[in-house]
């Protein structure tokens, strides 16, 4: 059907417009009744330190039914045989982009950052996801299953705006929860393009979370409540308070404790800032960048600041990055700080393949190899509160799985198998099809000669 | 550079023995073009070093050779001896039992000392990675920016890097003159000057420049435009050369007006200056191969070339070769069709095939970018096994620098530019252990207290990775 026959019979329906609105909500909860049986795997199920070798993982209606070392699967299940390769659930992305960016410099295409004029900390980028985006085709590709999707700059800093929680199902809605977390940045350039110190940023943060304080005084004003275990699929918008600016919406969910205020931020001075302001507020705090994150493990840790990196830092790329060094995960790990990975310049572009490669290089540089899976499956769930769904091959979990041909933590390894909801999904992209096109090509060139 | 030329002209005005054997000829009086005389030849000198045999490593020559439990053997600087229980006559001993030996790597495509780090408000202002003021700048050079306490180049020679290109950025078309050089400690950069070494232009197409210009209402706004700046200025430098000629065989009195772009773009007429291109697509690479057939230079290699992949005759046919990243792609329009098969389908097609960095950061793990290239390669069927694909960054872009009998390759003769990885170079979990530069073990991951360390981070808040 034409997507203007479409709009007709929308508008001249005699059904209620919120009645069809929950019909479409439960379109896209549709899950597959298909059993899905992986056996011989050697599951990282991260519900322990090891892997379990020669498992079997039972996948129905696409949640985890069960996970046990050589067992039968059960009658009429779909089997795959993951001929002892290692399996994972699906990887997750603390911090990235996608659905937010196509070509770069192609600005049109780019709805992550808003000018002067838009909200600040309520910048929504849950308006704008984009779910049949190339970059989420190849990360799904990748291996990788849901992603916090984070907005980088509103028309009010130091406040970037409220990110979304995606969870890159193939068709239907990939946005999975609206305003997952509040962004701001501090420090560096962005102290300079606003208000030309770093100190009048955190002041301005502090204002805002005082005001949003305020406005909560008992009895509790009746603000938009996240659920705390998400349904499989978007729900609405939260319905607040006509007076109640989207702005004041988003600080109000992080002031109640109900999502984080995430910061990018890297000097060492700002990660004690962060600390201090988690404390002060009683918030969750999430540290973004964090280049010297580790020269301040411990008050991080202590006030339970999450920290996601990027592992290939180790130059003073800027005065807040001095301190970068290879070893910062193994180091605030250690320290008991939860991390997660993010790598500059590659977050969205190979949002999959970039997580690996740096946990993997984290490992290098003396993270335990199962901190090193944590810090891009189970840890990015817990920072942003979906860890009962998403992060452990455990019953009760999303059927959301990864087969490898190898190491998952060697960036040479690849994904042979990637399942969605127990659903597997195409490997096909953009990229695959380019290649399939030429390949042919390339035997015939062999004969060429050069001079 | 060609040294002959060089000394003919010091000669004339200096050396009368020099003088009596060279300038005794029919264009006795007549110095040639100044076209490739670098006024500014290298000063380094090898660090402290002694003979070395390393013993019992899994060696991965460079050219596509694998021996198992091999020995090295150094002297000198040199590399006098490869194969398997070799004596090593007095020489110091390192033991390799389990570990990896490749050739020093080499990084074709850098902007270290330039894209110097910390990058503040003042490089946005003005940044040394190039000359902005013109699209074409072939009269700069881009050593007299570099800046060798950039802790990029320390970074670079921790993870095994020990001959780097620093090319200028690719926004003019005509972007200047490279250099190539060592990444070891040095107050100036003749100090870090690869001896001997011939310089490049680094040229671009496509959406750079037009981009630049293209915004402020300047030539170039179009890729047509580009392409007609290109050809007009090799048009003035086939005339300039054809003057220079005109003068050297005596048919002219006097020799054209020294112009410093155009001695640039005759020494790449002369096939004495490299051409290393930045460019993407496809239909760019096979425009520039054009305008090179027309005006009769060669391109060294294609930097980025994302879309080698389409043209892997017409590439072959030039003797181009391709100087790629693993899996960047899509930020930009050009780069909509980069596919991370690319290396290994154009190596496959029988193309020459170099991993690239253009980042300190990918600039620390370009086995890693090889790995990446040759795992999607696997995925498409090809075999790309570890001794072949180590030429990507070493032997193929040692060649491309000219280097190729010197650098590049583990073999009797050649600079003893090694590495000794922890295992396996193209894991993610091995380190380079010990790297040697022309002998001398320029970084040891066991003594930390000698990590070369740029002056810049001394007494900074203590950066670095941990040993």
């Amino acid at each position: 059907m034409n997507q203007p026959a479409r709009l007709l019979r929308a508008s001249h329906t005699s059904v209620p417009v919120t009645a069809l609105c929950a019909a479409l909500l439960l379109v896209a909860a549709a899950v597959h009744a298909e059993t899905v049986a992986i056996v011989h795997a050697k599951a990282w199920t991260l519900t322990t330190d090891t892997a379990l070798d020669d498992a079997t993982i039972v996948v129905t209606d696409g949640r985890i039914a069960a996970v046990a070392a050589a067992t039968a699967p059960p009658a009429g299940a779909r089997i795959v045989d993951a001929g002892g390769r290692p399996v994972t659930p699906g990887l997750m992305h603390a911090a990235t982009q996608i659905g937010l960016i196509e070509v770069n410099s192609a600005t049109e295409t780019i709805d992550h950052t808003a000018k002067p004029g838009a909200p600040g900390a309520g910048f929504d980028v849950q308006y704008a996801i984009n779910a049949n985006s190339m970059l989420i085709q190849l990360a799904r590709a990748d291996g990788l299953t849901r992603a916090v999707s984070y907005p980088g700059g509103s028309g009010v800093p130091p406040f970037n705006g409220t990110g979304v929680l995606l969870r890159l199902v193939e068709h239907g809605e990939i946005m999975e929860r609206a305003r997952i977390g509040v962004f701001a940045t501090i420090g560096n350039r962005s102290a300079a393009a606003s208000f030309g110190s770093r100190a009048a940023q955190w002041q301005m943060l502090r204002t805002a979370l005082d005001t949003a304080k305020a406005a909560v005084a008992p009895p509790h004003k009746p603000v938009a409540t996240q659920p705390t275990a998400a349904p499989a699929v978007a729900p609405p918008a939260p319905i607040v308070a006509p007076a109640q600016s989207a702005d004041a919406v988003a600080l109000d969910l992080v002031v109640t404790g109900k999502v984080p205020l995430a910061i990018s931020t890297n000097r060492e001075s700002d990660m004690r800032q962060a600390a201090k302001l988690a404390c002060d507020y009683g918030i969750r705090v999430v540290v973004i960048g964090g280049a010297e994150a580790w020269l301040a493990a411990d008050e991080l840790a202590a006030a339970k600041v999450a920290v996601v990196l990027d592992p290939m830092a180790n130059l003073p790329y800027s005065f807040d990055e001095l301190g970068a060094r290879l070893d910062n995960a193994a180091l605030l790990r250690k320290a008991g700080v939860v991390i997660a990975m993010s790598l500059g310049g590659v977050q969205s572009y190979n949002a999959g393949l970039s997580l690996r490669e740096g946990a993997g290089l984290a490992v290098a540089n003396g993270l335990p190899y199962v901190e090193g899976l944590r810090s891009i499956i189970s840890a990015p769930a817990q920072i942003w509160g979906v860890a009962e769904r998403q992060g452990t091959i455990a019953p009760g979990k999303d059927g959301d799985l990864v087969i490898w041909d190898g190491d998952p933590l060697e960036p040479a390894s690849l994904a042979t198998a990637v399942f969605i909801q127990g659903k597997e999904v195409s490997l096909a992209t953009h990229q695959s099809r380019l290649r399939d096109r030429y390949l042919p090509q390339i035997e015939r060139a062999r004969s060429v000669a050069s001079p | 550079m060609k040294l002959p030329r060089s000394a003919w002209v010091r000669g004339c005005a200096t050396t009368v023995a020099l003088a009596l054997l060279v300038c005794t000829g029919a264009m006795a009086a007549r110095p040639s073009p100044p076209f490739d005389i670098d006024p500014y030849p290298s000063t380094y000198q090898p660090l402290p070093r002694t003979d070395t045999l390393i013993a019992g490593v899994t060696i991965l020559d460079g050219t596509g050779k694998r021996i198992e439990n091999g020995d090295v053997l150094i002297r000198e600087g040199r590399i006098v001896a490869v194969g398997q229980g070799l004596a090593g006559n007095g020489a110091t001993v390192i033991e390799g039992k389990g570990r990896w030996l490749t050739p020093g790597i080499v990084d074709v495509h850098s902007h270290n000392g330039t894209y110097s780090v910390p990058l503040t408000s003042l490089d946005l202002k003005a940044s040394d990675v190039a000359e902005t003021s013109d699209p074409n700048v072939a009269d700069t050079w881009v050593e007299h920016a570099v800046n060798p306490q950039d802790p990029a180049f320390s970074a670079a020679l921790r993870a095994g890097v020990t001959t780097l290109q620093v090319l200028p950025g690719s926004t003019p078309l005509f972007a200047g003159r490279s250099v190539i050089l060592k990444p070891v400690p040095a107050a100036d950069v003749p100090a870090m000057k690869f001896p001997g070494a011939r310089q490049a232009l680094k040229m671009s197409c496509g959406e750079n420049a037009k981009s630049n210009w293209g915004e402020k209402g300047e030539a170039p706004n179009s890729r047509q435009g580009e392409i007609a700046i290109v050809r007009e200025a090799f048009q003035r430098a086939q005339d300039y050369r054809d003057e220079w000629q005109q003068y050297s065989k005596g048919k002219s009195k006097k020799p054209p007006p020294r112009d410093l772009k155009l001695d640039t773009l005759a020494a790449v007429l002369d096939g004495d200056i490299a051409v290393h291109m930045h460019c993407y697509r496809a239909s760019d690479m096979a425009a520039m191969l054009g305008v090179a057939q027309e005006f009769g230079f060669h391109i060294t290699a294609f930097h980025h070339a994302v879309e080698a992949y389409k043209i892997p005759v017409l590439l072959k046919r030039a003797g181009t070769c391709i100087a790629v990243w693993s899996d960047w792609w899509g930020f930009k329009m050009e780069l909509q069709d980069a596919i991370r098969e690319n290396a290994a389908m154009f190596d496959a097609a029988g193309g020459c095939v170099m991993m690239h960095s253009d980042s300190p950061v990918v600039g620390q793990r370009l086995t890693i970018e090889a790995a990446k290239a040759a795992a999607a390669g696997r995925r498409a069927g090809l075999s790309m096994p570890p001794e072949h694909i180590i030429r990507w960054v070493t032997s193929t872009p040692a060649r491309a620098l000219g280097l190729g009998d010197r650098i590049g390759t583990i073999a009797a003769g050649f600079n003893a530019d090694i590495v000794i990885w922890s295992g396996d170079p193209f894991s993610i979990y091995s380190k380079a252990d010990q790297v040697f530069v022309d002998g001398a073990l320029a970084y040891d991951r066991a003594a930390p207290a000698r990590s070369p360390r740029s002056d810049f981070e001394l007494g900074r808040p203590e950066a670095g990775e941990q040993p």
